[in-house]
């Protein structure tokens, strides 16, 4: 009886229906709707998404390029007489200082070098810095420039009557390559560049040998048993290694996760204190900087390493196992030892993964600035790095330190090194996808 | 002939586990020297783990483990002073699905040969490679751009890539997994040929699961069968032509004559 109520006879329907005739359309036309509001969403993200991205572009592009207000304290023409100053002559150059200036600077001036020996294009610059002295005294926006012209120079008439309204654009090649200033308008870049591409490089050098041979060594050598299992210590040995290996698989993912000012902290500790004979490069005698005491490029690296040596590893993991296995078995049977196998086939084939992980683990090294704040980074510092053993300032210090004064100059010029800073990224990262798709195409060919 | 000097390969009492499971059972086989030797059987009864014990594949799947003996020409290659690695030099292995190694048809051959420690000059690893793909009868298909990628080529002829970088090691043995299931009725046929040329030098054994392909290109046959337990045995092993006209056993019977598997 129960048996009865319980398996259905063959043939007997089920009781729920599908739908038929006319409501097979509509059925079919109603999931067809909701497929495309969902298609309408996912577009809407996308836009969004696209939106915001190009909201951060514009903000910085408005303040990196923009109207400049300035005012001389003498103008040209009255000094000239009408005449451009680089139509004069040397000579003449020469007699324009000596009747404006004072006699105690042109004394001074003439100890220096005597003004006769000097050349058209320094007398300019003299006369531009003692006699014209431009001064910014007002700065704008791109869109307030385009869009307020009116406006702006209304203000402009009453409040300094002598000044000229000029576009500038603060991202410029003096900008790249002008070292460190305090006035904004003469501040550039060059340092940082120099100090983020030397710790770039460095954290690249560093970071992804380590990352790369542990993420082999988790992947490939996770059963290894290098000692003995016969005996009782070589079964203990081997044990404990398979359990510390899956330990450290298991908590890569939560150090990749872990905040970036936590090992700046630990840089800090370790690199520039414990280590500071080795950082200052003390230790091989070739100290740089008596004050960089260990915040040195060196330093910065190591934590910048350790800071993606997660990324790296997890990354080159997910390469090396992408590997499909039929090569390592082909190669096994053809007798090849454990090291053949994976330094001929498997890393080889690897390479253009773990290079498009590494990229993002350089981009994010490229970005990184609460660390190096910890570690110690120079805000303030006008010669290039020297060697790993200097101390340096990079760019992301730069513009934090930039952002967070109060001047309006200062705002531009933190707009026009975040576009330096994105140029940098971009070029990075693209050199290094050039060298993966050449890799992978060396591969397949 | 003496017993050792018959066989190829034999296996005495051969056991194998995975972890704590029994997959393969008591296997006593002796494979003949020169001979096509098949392993037929439903799947998941052992053949082809059979098949990878006798070069110590199964050694790099976690867990596994062989009891009683595989002998090479008389000599256990389970025994502790055994190297895999010097193994698997001696005894080839092709697969399933045709694995060449993303280079060129010229870097698939030469592999072998160059981390077996192989040592000679550019014309005589030419010469080496020429050797191993007439082997193969791949040759005539490859000969006029051999710099071309090993993965640009058919499924058949990839295959026969795999069988060609076999021979280039020079192996005594070459044991084939399922070398055909990948592939169209005339690159088997093809590789079917291959088999009986390379019979005259070389010991084959080969897993199937097409019973046809057993019965032509065979000269042994080992039916296997899963016991209650899905432990892997062999119910029935004798000579091709016997064992699918006159099976002695039942199941031998039923099997060959597709009533399941």
């Amino acid at each position: 009886m129960s048996a009865e109520l319980t398996q259905p006879t063959s043939g007997e329907r089920s009781s729920g229906t599908l739908p038929e005739g006319e409501d097979i359309r509509k059925n079919v036309a109603g999931r067809q709707r909701r497929g495309k509001i969902y298609q309408g969403l996912l577009f809407a993200t996308t836009l969004i998404a696209i939106f915001i991205l190009g909201l951060l572009l514009f903000n910085v592009i408005n303040d990196a390029f923009g109207g400049v207000a300035i005012q001389s304290t003498t103008e040209e023409e009255t000094l000239t007489g009408g005449r451009p100053l680089d139509e004069l002559s040397q000579p003449e150059l020469v007699l324009l200082l000596e009747e404006n200036l004072r006699s105690r600077v042109l004394g001074n001036l003439n100890r220096e070098q005597p003004l006769a020996e000097r050349d058209a294009a320094a007398l300019i610059d003299l006369i531009n810095a003692e006699l014209i002295q431009p001064e910014l005294v007002e700065i704008y926006t791109l869109t307030e420039y385009l869009f307020n012209r009116e406006a702006i120079l209304a203000e402009l008439a009453e409040d300094y009557p002598r000044a000229e309204l000029e576009f500038k654009s603060w991202v410029s090649g003096d900008f790249v390559t002008e070292p460190m200033s305090s006035q904004p308008v003469d501040a550039g870049v060059r340092t940082a560049l120099f100090g983020t591409l030397w710790m770039l490089a460095m954290t690249v050098v560093i970071a992804f040998p380590l990352g790369i041979g542990a993420a082999i060594f988790i992947e490939e050598y996770e059963d290894a048993k290098p000692f003995d299992e016969r005996k009782a210590w070589g079964r203990f040995l081997n044990k404990s290694l398979v359990r510390i290996n899956s330990l450290i698989g298991l908590n890569i993912y939560n150090l990749s996760g872990v905040p970036s000012i936590i090992y700046g902290i630990l840089g800090l500790a370790i690199f520039v204190r414990a280590l500071e004979p080795l950082t200052s490069g003390s230790l091989f005698g070739v100290g740089g900087d008596a004050t960089a005491n260990g915040r040195t490029i060196i330093a910065a690296s190591m934590t910048m390493a350790l800071l993606i040596l997660p990324i790296v590893i997890i990354s080159s993991q997910e390469a090396v196992r992408a590997v499909p296995s039929s090569l390592r078995q082909a190669s096994y049977g053809l007798g090849a030892t454990k090291w053949q196998t994976v330094s001929r086939i498997v890393l080889p084939n690897a390479l253009p993964g773990i290079l498009t992980g590494t990229i993002l683990a350089m981009s994010r090294a490229i970005g990184e600035t609460a660390p190096l704040i910890v570690v110690g980074a120079s805000t303030f510092i006008v010669t290039d790095p020297s060697g790993p053993f200097s101390k340096f300032t990079a760019l992301p210090i730069q513009i934090y330190n930039w952002t967070s004064r109060p001047q309006d100059e200062f705002r531009a010029i933190a707009a026009a090194a975040i576009i330096v800073l994105l140029v940098l990224l971009l070029s990075v990262n693209a050199v290094a996808i050039i060298i993966r798709n050449n890799l992978r195409a060396k591969r397949v060919s | 002939m003496s017993v050792s000097d018959k066989y190829a390969i034999e296996l005495r009492d051969t056991h194998i586990y995975y972890g704590a499971f029994r997959a393969v059972k008591a296997v006593n086989v002796g494979i003949e020297k020169n001979k096509i030797t098949a392993f037929i059987g439903p799947s998941g009864c052992g053949k082809s783990t059979v098949l990878r014990s006798l070069n110590r594949m199964n050694d790099l799947i976690a867990g596994s483990r062989t009891e009683g003996e595989v002998l090479f020409l008389g000599q256990n290659i389970y025994a502790p002073d055994v190297d895999a690695v010097q193994v698997r030099r001696r005894i080839g292995m092709v697969f399933q699905k045709p694995n060449p190694f993303p280079k060129s048809i010229y870097e698939n051959i030469a592999y072998g040969p160059r981390i077996n420690g192989w040592r000679g000059s550019k014309a005589e690893m030419d010469e080496l490679v020429e050797r191993a793909l007439r082997g193969a009868s791949l040759w005539n298909d490859v000969k006029d751009d051999l710099q071309k990628s090993g993965l640009a080529l058919s499924g058949g002829q990839q295959q026969r890539l795999c069988i060609a970088r076999a021979l280039a090691v020079e192996p005594e043995v070459i044991l084939m997994d399922e070398p055909c299931s990948a592939l169209d009725p005339l690159s088997t046929l093809k590789i079917e040929e291959l088999m009986f040329e390379l019979r005259q030098r070389y010991t084959i054994a080969i897993v199937t699961h097409n019973m046809q392909q057993a019965a032509r290109a065979s000269d042994y046959t080992a039916f296997f069968l899963m016991d209650s337990d899905r432990a892997g045995e062999i119910i029935e092993y004798g000579p091709t032509e016997r064992l699918f006209q006159n099976p002695n056993d039942e199941r031998t019977e039923q099997y060959i004559s597709g009533r399941f598997g």
